[in-house]
């Protein structure tokens, strides 16, 4: 399965909505950290799959694919 | 602890007995109740056009009114997907707590409650599997924050509250328009009926829980609660805006109209008006500034 964009696009929406991080580390915990939370996790979801081009099965969702930046690049941008 | 602070107040009591005898009272069989045709036309306004999100905006005056009427359709597969799922999550807690310590005096109207979200849910559903065949999924990722226990039943039942009184803004509104197929309206009423009830109940019980967390809670506690509720409000008037929805009507790239639309300049007009009541309320009981 082919896959468009980059994590970078996910990393950048990310920090539009935290003008106060510079960066965010790739092995930073996402919701602990509250940089998403209840209240923003559907349009996380939702920019994965716009990035990616390939659509996300909402009913099947494993939360811990999307704890880091590198669980969401490893189960959506990493094509075998 | 619910019981405790109903029990004392004799008004809540009475609408309490009110509301009961009046779900007796309107009763009805919604298995038989509706007409579902085979089909529904494609090309009509399945939604009032004013509560579409796209109305008067610049991604509707790109479109023509062929277009707009899928959009419309799919727009109120997506608002009756909401209430399914929206259902589903105020059954799992009302269901957690009928007939549970602290929860004596509301378990009774609960089984009236119970009872009409489930025939709610199954005409909503029912709509959206014949007419849309799929219901819109949502991402399950709520709920990751626990809050005090103290305050879990209040914010419980708020969100309750905030998605019935949204819903009903476009129930009563399609309820009465006459451009709107005759199935369509009346799901539309029957539902604006059964949570009148169901909202006046909770706006009562609201007003107690949030009373005893007033008096129990810090002035950071109570503004954190606030900024918690005032988003609230945003996340469930953006779940309207589904970009499946649009992908769906034909619409190029779906997340973008989703961003162009949030940040159109009808979108705040838009938001108050679904929530004028609901922020009116909640501020009159002091839970936001």
């Amino acid at each position: 399965m082919a896959v468009t964009g980059s994590i970078d696009e996910v990393r950048d929406w990310i920090l539009r909505r935290h003008p106060e991080r510079q960066t965010i580390d790739a092995e930073e915990n996402l919701i602990q950290t509250r940089l998403v939370d209840s209240l923003t996790f559907v349009e996380l979801v939702y920019v994965v799959e716009s990035t990616t081009g390939v659509e996300i099965d909402f009913d099947n969702i494993d939360i811990q694919n999307f704890q880091t930046l590198a669980t969401i690049e490893k189960a959506f941008f990493i094509t075998a | 602890m619910v019981s405790n602070l109903i029990n004392p107040d004799k008004r809540f009591l009475e609408i309490l007995d009110r509301l009961r005898d009046k779900s007796i009272d309107d009763y009805y069989n919604p298995y038989r109740l509706f007409k579902w045709p085979e089909i529904l036309p494609d090309d009509m306004w399945w939604m009032s056009p004013e509560l579409t999100t796209t109305y008067g905006t610049s991604v509707a005056e790109r479109l023509t009114e062929q277009q707009l009427h899928a959009l419309s359709k799919f727009e109120s597969i997506n608002f009756y997907s909401l209430n399914v799922h929206g259902i589903r999550e105020l059954l799992i807690e009302v269901t957690r707590r009928i007939h549970t310590k602290g929860f004596e005096t509301p378990s009774e109207f609960f089984h009236h409650f119970i009872g009409e979200e489930n025939e709610h849910m199954w005409f909503f559903a029912e709509f959206c599997l014949r007419y849309g065949k799929k219901i819109y999924r949502q991402p399950s990722g709520a709920g990751m924050e626990m809050p005090k226990p103290e305050v879990e039943t209040l914010l419980v039942f708020v969100r309750i509250l905030i998605f019935e009184e949204l819903v009903d803004h476009f129930n009563s509104r399609m309820a009465t328009d006459d451009r709107l197929h005759d199935t369509v309206r009346a799901i539309n009423r029957i539902h604006h009926q059964d949570e009148s009830r169901h909202i006046a109940f909770g706006r009562e019980l609201v007003t107690v829980l949030f009373a005893d967390v007033r008096r129990t809670s810090t002035e950071q506690e109570l503004a954190g609660l606030a900024d918690y509720l005032r988003r609230y409000l945003t996340y469930s008037f953006e779940s309207l805006f589904n970009p499946h929805v649009y992908r769906d009507a034909g619409l190029a790239d779906p997340l973008a109209v989703r961003e162009e639309l949030l940040v159109s300049p009808t979108r705040a007009e838009f938001e108050r008006s679904v929530f004028r009541k609901t922020s009116k309320f909640l501020e009159k009981i002091g839970i936001i500034p």
